[in-house]
């Protein structure tokens, strides 16, 4: 049987861009679904926006430290709506860059919401495509626990993009990476924050080094942290929001703006699954107010229960990155249409936090090799005040520090806090995925000054 | 016989505290002799104070960038005065931990010029000391080109104590010395005029890496004389008159001309002749891949020694030397791979091989990869300045044979990408590798 396409893809995300393009590179006739615009969570309301969010919540900081050398620095104030504006041009200028790029590949772009109607053939408004495989790239997105008041008063990491002013003070609730990453954007932009967690400490999963260093790091930016509480109630209150806490002993907060973000879940809903026999497995996200979420069960291949339909990103529920998206786009495409049958590696997935201070990570943490090997495991760890902020005087630090298996002297894991922390890891997390040896760590020469020479130096 | 000490090192420079630090610790009973401030020329003329005036000079750019993320526009003003101030303290500070750190580790520090008497004995101060063996870590010093007036020209040892900024600064020198302060001095303001002797600014980095920071440092107002030298300085009413040599001839006015055209090892004044320790043809000490000098137990660390002038060669020749002679394990130090910045604006950075050099190696079997972009963190900017990844690999088994990179943060990129490259990856590891998003390094996995 001839199909309209031999792949159709529904999501134009970091994964279905990869995995389109890709697949179209061998000379597979390949469509593409997008319902919102082209590019997805990460460039749409994801790392990119943040990331610019971080740079310019930097700017007030570097006044500062100005003068520690010899700046006389006068008052300076944000124009939150051409800061805001300049986001969002950017952030649209990114998705006519990949809708190009699906262009040049020979992608068609589909413009609308794509749902399964049988293991062949998707809708998309009221027109029918088949294809013989079918690729799931969907994402998923921000949830708010049902509590009473979070579905009128709190917003999500979606809406933060879009804040008419600056807040002046933010409350925020989730421990991950992307409530500790708007706490610190937030801050460094000069708004009051208090950021709300169910446990005892942020970033569960990392290096316990590593969670330390940014909670004392944030602390000492004037971020308020309230620890083994959850937020029970929003209220409307004159202007602004009243939050009450789960320890009645604290005294309700007074916010204007509550982001809520406390986990992601998988896009699976209103896809059509049940028609084409696509099974789902429970989620990972838990805690009060939450239903049970699903995800779209895979092999290593990213096929699904139905054979010739596969799901990749986040909508899959393995590790929630772009880089693993893409990854997992690009393995399935090569395995599919490339002759080139490969399974993606989630093993030594280097990540990074884009708090301040920064962190980034790959590899085993200390508590997971020793878990694993257990005595047999070296720690070698460095704190020091970078040059940078000598002259300042400013109590800010960076640490390093390497896992290595005292056996085989291979280095397991590797972990960072301080300036520049994603870019330092990024190399470090080749060596460390090619089984890099503290040896080779060693016999590696310095650049000096500079704060990776740190890394092949440690003692 | 006995000696006064087991090792005497002249020099408290990069090279000589680590060589002393590290035979102490293997039980030695060491001396080091200083005459000027401890850490040499990396820690009171170099990389350190010169790092703080790149830190200094960002401002004035992240001041321009601010802008364009939403912050208004201030004023401000830059009080080199001041920062000279500062930074004078700072290096204070690190002379005091320098010397703590001697003493912790039971070295020896004695004020003064060390000369050599005889092979185990030295005068220092007027005192006689003897010892078993003998490091020579003098480090070296600009170069002076014999031209008429040079007198008028000061070299990056002044630079730190200028007293005012000038208006119109010359740089004679295209090395990374004068171009990172040719880098610096365009961000504070001045105008400046660079006079390199060759086509292309720094020599010895990958030819695309020299060009694109050449187009860079152009976009951003230096002005520059190729295949050029400088001829003659005169001063005039209204400052310093370089005359210069190219194909036709061109005078240009300064307040300030740097001369940076290379550094000579400050050995003179040491009496290597009395004790017959043999130089190499470019002036330095002659020494094996021990650091052996011709005399049995003399040996010579860091500039005034190596062909290879950078703080983390001369410390890692120092404990190499320490660890063979008094360590009981012989070490080399390996120089084909060692990683060089340059911290201009751009910021440039190398490992391994450049092209050119992997060219005349292996010939044909070598292909070279290269990406440009617009950096996310300048995506607001009005700048098209570009970031450059370059990659040089062996085509035969596809390692990777060297990384070199021009923008952000390159000087940590490529340091963390050394011990990758060090391990022997290919192309393939490299591109299949998983990116960290945004970051400026994960281009490299396009590459």
């Amino acid at each position: 049987m001839a199909y309209d396409y031999d792949l159709f893809v529904i999501g134009a995300g970091s994964g279905g861009l990869a995995a389109s393009k890709r697949a179209a590179s061998y000379g597979a006739k390949v469509a593409i679904a997008e319902n919102d615009l082209v590019g997805g969570t990460c460039v749409i309301r994801g790392c990119v926006p943040k990331k610019l969010m971080v740079y310019a919540s930097h700017f007030p900081a570097i006044f500062k430290e100005a003068q520690g050398y010899g700046w006389k620095v006068g008052d300076t104030s944000l124009d939150w709506e051409h800061f805001i504006t300049s986001i969002d041009k950017e952030v649209r200028r990114l998705s006519q860059l990949h809708i190009s790029f699906l262009e040049k590949a020979g992608v068609e772009l589909i413009s609308g919401k794509g749902k399964i109607l049988d293991p062949h053939t998707v809708e998309v408004g009221d027109k029918k495509y088949t294809a013989d495989k079918i690729l799931i790239a969907v994402g998923g997105r921000p949830v708010k626990p049902d509590m009473p008041g979070f579905a009128e008063y709190g917003i999500t990491s979606n809406e933060i993009f879009h804040l008419k002013e600056k807040p002046k003070h933010i409350a925020i609730i989730g421990a991950g990476y992307i409530g500790t990453e708007f706490a610190c954007i937030m801050r460094g932009l000069g708004c009051e924050v208090t950021q709300i967690t169910r446990g005892q400490k942020i970033l569960k999963g990392f290096d316990e080094d590593v969670r330390d260093n940014i909670e004392a790091g944030m602390k000492n930016h004037g971020i308020n942290l309230i620890r083994n509480n959850i937020v029970k109630q929003v209220e409307k209150n004159g202007n602004g929001l009243k939050l009450t806490l789960s320890d009645e002993n604290l005294a309700p907060l007074n916010a204007d703006v509550f982001l809520i973000a406390a986990g992601r879940a998988p896009n699976v809903e209103n896809l059509g699954l049940e028609n084409a026999g696509v099974n789902l497995i429970q989620g990972s996200i838990e805690g009060p107010g939450y239903s049970t979420m699903n995800a779209i069960a895979v092999n290593e291949y990213s096929q699904t229960s139905q054979e010739n339909i596969y799901a990749v990103g986040d909508v899959t529920d393995r590790i929630n990155l772009t880089p693993v998206a893409i990854g997992e786009g690009r393995a399935f495409a090569d395995s599919e249409f490339g002759n080139n049958r490969r399974v993606f590696s989630h093993e030594d997935v280097a990540t990074a936090v884009f708090s301040t201070p920064e962190a980034a990570t790959v590899g085993l943490t200390e508590e997971q090799a020793k878990g694993k090997y257990g005595d047999n495991v070296k720690i070698f760890k460095t704190s020091f005040r970078p040059m940078y902020y000598t002259l300042p005087g400013a109590d800010e630090r960076t640490m390093m520090k390497l896992i290595v298996d005292s056996n085989t002297d291979k280095v397991l894991g590797a972990h960072m806090v301080g300036d520049d922390a994603a870019e330092i890891i990024q190399g470090i997390a080749i060596a460390v995925k090619m089984g890099a040896t503290k040896k080779d760590f060693d016999a590696t020469v310095g650049i000096h000054p500079s704060a990776a020479e740190e890394f092949v130096t440690m003692r | 016989m006995t000696f006064d000490y087991d090792l005497f090192v002249i020099g408290a420079g990069s090279g000589g505290l680590a060589a002393a630090k590290a035979a102490a610790s293997f039980g030695a009973s060491v001396g080091i002799a200083e005459h000027e401030a401890l850490g040499g020329t990396c820690v009171n003329r170099g990389c350190i104070p010169k790092k703080l005036i790149v830190y200094a000079a960002d401002f004035a750019l992240q001041n321009q960038m601010a802008h364009q993320y939403g912050w208004s526009q201030c004023d401000n003003y830059f009080d080199w005065t001041r920062f000279t101030k500062l930074v004078d303290k700072h290096l204070d500070n690190l002379n005091d931990s320098f010397s703590k750190q001697l003493q912790k580790a039971g070295v020896d520090l004695i004020k003064g010029y060390a000369t050599f008497i005889d092979d185990h004995t030295l005068e220092v101060d007027n005192r006689k000391i003897t010892a078993d063996k003998i490091l020579i870590a003098v480090g070296g010093r600009p170069n002076l080109p014999d031209i008429p007036g040079i007198e008028f020209a000061i070299t990056s040892r002044e630079m730190f104590h200028l007293p005012y900024l000038p208006k119109r600064f010359v740089v004679i020198g295209g090395g990374y010395i004068g171009i990172e302060f040719a880098s610096m001095m365009n961000a504070f303001g001045c105008k400046v005029t660079v006079i390199n002797n060759d086509e292309l600014i720094l020599s010895g980095f990958d030819d695309d890496v020299r060009a694109h920071i050449q187009q860079s440092l152009t976009k951003r107002g230096i002005r520059f004389f190729h295949n050029s030298t400088a001829k003659e300085i005169k001063l005039c009413e209204d400052g310093l008159l370089v005359k210069i040599k190219a194909d036709k001839q061109a005078t240009v006015a300064a307040d300030t001309i740097l001369v940076a055209t290379g550094r000579t090892p400050n050995i003179e004044k040491l009496g290597l002749e009395k004790v017959g320790i043999e130089l190499a043809e470019k002036g330095t000490i002659k020494v094996n891949e021990y650091n052996n000098t011709n005399i049995e137990n003399i040996y010579a660390v860091g500039d005034c020694s190596s062909s290879l002038q950078l703080t983390p060669v001369a410390k890692a020749e120092g404990e190499a030397f320490a660890k063979t002679v008094f360590g009981k394990t012989p070490k080399t130090v390996n120089y084909n791979e060692v990683p060089t910045a340059v911290f201009s604006r751009p910021e440039g950075a190398s490992y391994g091989m450049t092209e050119q050099q992997a060219r005349s190696e292996f010939g044909d079997d070598v292909e070279s990869f290269k990406t440009e972009f617009k950096s996310l963190l300048s995506q607001f900017g009005g700048s098209d300045e570009k970031t450059l990844i370059k990659i040089i690999v062996k085509t035969e088994n596809q390692q990777v044979l060297g990384a070199h990179m021009v923008g952000e943060h390159a000087a940590d990129i490529i340091q963390s990408l050394g011990v990758a490259i060090r391990k022997g990856i290919t192309k393939q590891d490299l591109v299949e590798s998983i990116g960290i998003h945004p970051t400026t390094a994960e281009e490299l996995m396009t590459l």
